[in-house]
């Protein structure tokens, strides 16, 4: 009986120990670098009360890199159905999906190579 | 709960969205309300979904979202470049074209 | 374990993927993301001659997939996809259309800064950095893989067998054709501001076509086409839930068309986009939304017909009558011939109210017609040009055929097939839908449509009687000697309104072989 909660204990340590690496590994090779942007709350650059830049409008790019984020984070609501039904599509399933999630490497690249992920661009 | 009852929710959002539409003046705005039509769509496929007993509605569900997040990228790209050029947001202020 | 997990679903079959039924699509799509990886990847001089290597090759083994397909008639992918003889003609008819205007699109030498495309779409109209990449010669390369993406929305697009799909197709083919529409080297302004209305009524009118699918969903339990038509033969109980999701699945698909009253954003967009894209966009998005229109009405909705065909009638008739009026009044090129194609649309909807297989094939004949004229036209505006760039106004066009006669001679001939003058492609497409309208008993309708036909002729005549009976002006603009690509594009368009116009009957026989839709 016991050994049908065992898959859920074995995520829950890998999810710790996922935990765990996230925070240690930059700590031992991350650069220690810390300014005013980063020790402040969310760490995203603009300061808690809302107070944008420049009097009155946010910089243009938080919206290109919400763009990009909305774009790649959204197609994983196609991986969620294919993850409760890989095991029955079997091979087909995999390929389908590796097509896929190649086709968005393709975009990502693109993404990449012109610059819509640098900051200061 | 009676499942109509979120048809009726359904109408009222994208109603709302229309008339946002056609009555808004900031581009933004305008962008917004056509995204309350589309999760007006969303709720009326889950519903239906729901009341037939069917899955179809909520993969629809799914394609929807993935349509509308493509569809706000390609949108916010058109109203930026615009914004740029005229320091504006208005749909009102692009009025170079005209019978 | 996840035996246990899955037990409570019902057994999943894996779907299967006829290949060969999508092969056409597959090559499309293949070479707009190999496109992608192309921006990526290559330097930026070399990425024009490979974009143009895939656009082309792609279209071309296209086609000729189509063609090898030329005898399925099947139901694929788990009924998202129907593959039948009016969609094989309809996706070949996209595929050649938009090979031609893509020849119109890749031209260089007409335009002394470059191509028809803005040099970098987000630099500032107007500022030393877009001059600066002007004199360097940039050039936009990512509208090729945009083209062929929007390429491969309009093939899939009367070739859906649910409206899930047609709808991802609606999207596909349209939002690549937004950000076309804005990146005009010319008039950037002007070409941002098409792109922004171009959007926001595309956006709107798709938003109310996905809640007629809503609404068709929720009354047939399905959104497969033929699974709604099963459903209409069923019960009627919830005829509101079809009424209105007819209504608004038709809205939809009438904006596509550019349909009186959805007609608002046609100029607008026409005038501001490139003119190259505007011809692409009034043959292939026209072809591609008719034939998504005739699936809709016909496969799934043929049960309601005596709702839906009144509604088409009325909206045939506006669309005739404003855009044939108000086509009169215009005093720009592009704007005028943006008008033109709302009368036109009108016309088309004539074979499709008549709702018969004689109609159908009268919108197809119309399609092929209209469809390689105007991409013929909208290429022969690209070469009439002064300092500024394209002179689309009018009173510039005065005495053109003493100029140029054989430029001014070509765009005639394109303007005598949109009045369906004899010995033209238009007139066989006229002539077809209107013969099918009477005999589906639309007497009222074809008589409307001939008044209608007339009040067209009228200003086609007056633009050949401008440019051969006026004098030029003496700072008139002058024509270009295009490269061989828009000479090739043109050639190809003026032989098929020719060829079509004198002997019609092969075209008449492909489409007569082609048959119905399946259900």
């Amino acid at each position: 009986m016991g050994e049908v909660y065992l898959p859920i204990l074995i995520l829950l340590a890998l999810g710790a120990a996922f935990a765990a690496f996230s925070v240690t590994a930059p700590l031992l090779i991350g650069p220690r670098k810390y300014n005013r942007a980063l020790l402040d709350s969310y760490e995203c650059g603009i300061d808690p009360t809302p107070q944008p830049v420049g009097g009155g409008r946010f910089p243009v790019k938080y919206y290109l890199t919400a763009m990009l984020f909305i774009v790649f984070d959204i197609e994983i609501v196609f991986l969620y159905p294919f993850a409760v039904a890989f095991d029955q599509l079997r091979l087909f399933g995999l390929i389908e999906m590796v097509l896929f999630i190649v086709t968005l490497l393709v975009v990502y690249g693109y993404v990449w190579r012109r610059g819509g992920l640098e900051w200061d661009y | 709960m009676n499942p109509e009852n979120y048809l009726v929710l359904s109408t009222v959002l994208f109603s709302l969205g229309a008339v946002g539409v056609l009555v808004r003046r900031n581009a933004i705005v305008v962008f917004m309300c056509v995204e309350l039509m589309l999760n007006a769509c969303n709720l009326a496929f889950v519903t239906f979904a729901r009341m037939h007993g069917t899955l179809d509605g909520q993969v629809i569900a799914f394609f929807v979202m993935v349509v509308a997040a493509a569809e706000v990228v390609v949108g916010l790209a058109i109203v930026m470049t615009i914004f740029r050029t005229r320091r504006s947001a208005s749909v009102d202020e692009a009025n170079l074209l005209k019978y | 374990m996840s035996a246990l997990l899955a037990a409570d679903l019902a057994p999943f079959p894996v779907p299967s993927i006829e290949y060969s039924a999508i092969s056409p699509l597959i090559a499309i799509f293949g070479a707009a993301v190999l496109g992608v990886l192309v921006e990526a990847l290559l330097p930026r001089t070399a990425r024009r001659p490979v974009q143009l290597v895939l656009t082309f090759g792609a279209l071309a083994v296209a086609f000729g997939l189509v063609i090898w397909q030329r005898d399925t008639r099947a139901t694929v992918l788990e009924g998202a996809v129907t593959i039948d003889g009016p969609t094989l003609f309809l996706q070949g008819t996209i595929i050649a259309l938009a090979f031609v205007a893509a020849l119109v699109m890749a031209e260089r030498r007409v335009d002394v800064a470059g191509d028809d495309f803005a040099p970098r779409a987000s630099a500032l109209p107007g500022s030393d950095y877009e001059r600066d990449l002007t004199r360097l010669g940039w050039l936009q390369t990512e509208v090729w893989p945009l083209l062929l993406f929007s390429i491969g929305g309009m093939v899939l697009f009367p070739a859906s067998g649910d409206l899930l799909t047609m709808f991802i197709a609606l999207e596909v083919l349209s939002l690549p054709l937004y950000l076309l529409t804005g990146m005009a080297r010319r008039r950037r302004l002007l070409s941002q501001e098409a792109s922004l209305k171009y959007f926001v009524l595309g956006a709107f009118s798709s938003a109310l076509f996905l809640y007629g699918v809503a609404l068709l969903y929720g009354f047939a339990g399905t959104v497969s086409l033929s699974g709604i038509a099963e459903a209409l033969t069923d019960d009627a109980q919830q005829y509101g839930l079809v009424l209105g999701g007819t209504a608004l699945v038709a809205i939809g698909l009438l904006f596509k068309i550019g349909a009186s009253p959805f007609h608002q954003w046609t100029p607008d967009v026409y005038q501001g986009a490139p003119t190259s894209v505007t011809g692409f966009m009034a043959a292939c998005t026209k072809v591609a939304a008719f034939g998504a229109l005739l699936k809709v009405l016909f496969v799934a909705l043929g049960g309601v017909r005596w709702d839906w065909a009144p509604m088409l009638w009325v909206i045939a008739v506006l669309t005739m009558v404003v855009g044939s009026i108000v086509a009169i009044t215009q005093t720009d090129m592009k704007r005028m011939l943006a008008y033109s194609a709302v009368a036109q649309a009108g016309f088309v909807l004539v074979g499709v109210v008549a709702a018969s297989p004689d109609g159908m094939a009268g919108t197809l004949v119309y399609l092929v017609a209209y469809g390689f004229a105007s991409v013929g036209a909208f290429a022969v505006v690209t070469l009439v040009r002064d300092a500024t760039g394209e002179a689309t106004h009018l009173s510039q066009w005065a005495g053109l055929g003493k100029r140029s006669p054989l430029v001014a001679g070509v765009f005639a001939l394109f303007l005598l097939a949109f009045a369906g003058i004899p010995l033209t492609s238009g007139f066989i497409g006229k002539f077809a839908v209107f013969t099918a309208g009477v005999a589906s008993g639309a007497v009222a309708l074809v008589v409307i449509a001939v008044v209608a036909s007339a009040i067209a002729a009228f200003f086609y005549i007056r633009v050949i009687l401008l440019m051969f009976f006026h004098d030029p002006a003496p700072d008139g603009p002058a024509v270009v000697v295009p490269s061989s690509m828009t000479t090739i594009a043109i050639a190809v368009t003026v032989a098929v309104t020719i060829v079509v116009g004198v002997i019609p009957q092969p075209l008449l026989a492909l489409i007569s072989d082609a048959g119905v839709f399946v259900r």
